[in-house]
């Protein structure tokens, strides 16, 4: 009787106490999702809605448009695996605790401290024509490499991606090296009894164990590649040269603000919302805590 | 794990991660020196190093020229704001989300997560007419507004894990005592969490701190401006003068560094929640 009672005290307690979040949520979040979904299919200048069926996205699919921004998205998603070996590579390298292991890997992690803002000025600065990269490279006799960088595609990109990296090889290399410090030390004993070498040890024993974190970085970094690109293109690229180098949210925010084009933006945010549920679906996957016990 | 690699090995591994630390801070020393040189020494060279090291011209500009200290009191003012909401709504979510049982838990705490992976700018849009219609835009509240209740879902997520570990014993007993739920909060609940709310609180402030999007589509006076977005469009009007735009990049990095030297502990632990199973 008592245990009833309190369990039913305790089920309106809940709803309260989760209720405020709800709201917070529901009412910047989840309503929002439900009305960009509706203004995809009509033409919207935020105040006049007229119904246009398919037409956003017959502009979107048969024109064209989409293929064009997602390119951007996909160069930056190819550039991943790279960058994940050299997270990798050094963590193995801090793991093996030399001298000044601690200290370099404060210093790794400073750039992913900084706003997305300060670093993309900062490297916009650097790479101008006139800038310190290209005068370094005349110093260093490499004058035929200095160029004006952000003036051509390919370029553009590489100062996108070289920034991406500068700002992600810290974090990788800590949820890597979070990653190896968790081994039970037991198995990598046993691999020392069976007189396996440090590179055989590294393939067959510690990689593979490295398979979360792995697929940890993986699932941040994809999600950050397909909606997280908006600050560091607005302060490198601008998505220039002309469009080349404008990923999906950077369009949307262009079509939405610039050009006051709200329900094309919209059919744009439903493209991106369905092609990043694929990353949701893992996250809820990763993360279900009551599939688990928790305490971690 | 006890080290097998050899002395040569060793000294090739130090090589290694010294280089990477050099490509790690090189631009951030760029940053630095270029903010303690004049306009003509850095077009003189960009590579030198500065004349005076005592040369803050740079910086008495930034705080004349572009009312500075405005900007930097609004950031504050603004995430502390967007961080007592977001707290205020997320710790008792957590607490229930954690421990108590009530119909519909399941669902909507895996509706929180999903949230945690929908793209930011989709939201955008329709926050922007939602806020026009009431007449709040150009006001900080918007940009309050957004921050906390975008802010919700990851914090609800991260202070739900640290709470499922909880001996659930000591929140019972809480609750035998008679203590209210207010009290049991902020006597039992509240305290324990400490070092997750200081893992989420590190994240949240550093994100809306470094955050571009929202105060660019809802504030549009500089006045209201905030440091990141002064130092992406405000500085940038005036970007012929290199050093000064660079001296504005360090003033807005600082308190993000200054946090990361204070609170590293707490930082690592929350980026490796993921991580490791």
């Amino acid at each position: 009787m008592r245990r009833s009672r309190s369990r039913r005290r305790g089920a309106l307690t809940g709803v309260v106490s989760v209720l405020p979040a709800v709201l917070l949520v529901g009412a910047f979040m989840w309503y929002p999702l439900v009305t960009t979904v509706y203004h995809s299919f009509t033409r919207w200048d935020g105040m006049v809605t007229r119904w246009v069926g398919l037409a956003n996205y017959r502009r979107l699919f048969a024109d064209g448009d989409i293929w064009q921004y997602l390119r951007t998205n996909l160069v930056f998603f190819l550039s991943i695996p790279l960058i994940l070996v050299m997270c990798l590579v050094v963590a193995v390298l801090l793991h093996e605790q030399t001298p000044g292991a601690r200290f370099f890997r404060s210093v790794y992690y400073l750039p992913c401290m900084l706003s997305v803002v300060v670093v993309g000025v900062l490297m916009r600065s650097m790479f101008l024509p006139d800038g310190v990269v290209n005068r370094g490279l005349s110093a260093a006799g490499l004058h035929a490499l200095s160029t004006d960088w952000l003036s051509s595609t390919v370029t553009a990109f590489v100062v996108l991606i070289l920034t991406f990296y500068w700002q992600t090889l810290g974090q990788g290399a800590l949820v890597f090296l979070a990653g190896l410090s968790a081994m039970p030390p037991e198995v990598i004993e046993a691999s020392q009894m069976d007189g396996a070498g440090w590179w055989r040890r590294l393939f067959r024993v510690v990689l593979p164990m490295q398979t979360p974190a792995i697929s940890y970085f993986l699932v941040i970094n994809t999600s950050y590649v397909f909606i997280g690109l908006f600050s560091l293109i607005y302060t490198i690229t601008k998505g220039g040269p002309g469009t080349s180098t404008t990923p999906l949210d950077y369009e949307i925010y262009l079509s939405a603000f610039q050009t006051g084009d709200l329900g094309y933006a919209s059919a744009l945010s439903v493209v991106l919302l369905l092609l990043v549920s694929v990353i949701a679906w893992l996250q809820v996957r990763n993360f279900d805590l009551f599939s688990r016990n928790g305490g971690r | 794990m006890k080290s097998t690699v050899s002395l040569a090995g060793r000294i090739v591994i130090t090589g290694i991660l010294t280089i990477v630390a050099v490509s790690a801070l090189y631009p951030l020393f760029f940053m630095l020196v270029t903010s303690l040189r004049s306009q003509s020494e850095y077009i003189r060279d960009p590579l030198s190093l500065p004349a005076h090291w005592t040369d803050i011209d740079n910086y008495v500009a930034m705080v004349n020229r572009f009312d500075l200290p405005r900007l930097f009191a609004n950031s504050v003012v603004y995430v502390a704001v967007a961080w007592l909401i977001c707290l205020a709504v997320s710790l008792p979510a957590a607490f229930a989300f954690a421990k108590l049982e009530f119909p519909g838990r399941r669902a909507v705490f895996i509706a929180m997560i999903a949230t945690l992976a929908i793209p930011g700018i989709t939201f955008i849009i329709p926050d922007y007419v939602l806020l026009a219609d009431v007449g709040l835009i150009d006001s900080p509240i918007s940009v309050i507004l957004v921050w906390a209740a975008t802010g919700v879902p990851g914090t609800v997520f991260l202070l739900a894990a640290f709470m499922r570990a909880l001996p659930g014993d000591v929140i019972d007993a809480a609750a035998v005592d008679g203590a209210g739920y207010f009290q049991a909060m902020r006597r039992v609940i509240l305290p324990m969490s400490v070092p997750a709310i200081v893992t989420v609180t590190i994240f949240n402030v550093t994100g809306w701190w470094n955050d571009l999007l929202t105060p660019l589509v809802f504030l549009q006076s500089d006045q209201q401006a905030t440091v990141t977005l002064g130092a992406a469009t405000v500085v940038t009007r005036y970007g012929s003068d290199l050093p000064l735009l660079v001296t504005g990049l360090v003033l807005a990095a600082l308190p993000p560094v200054l946090v990361y030297i204070v609170a590293q502990r707490y930082i690592r632990r929350g980026l490796v929640l993921g991580a490791v199973r």
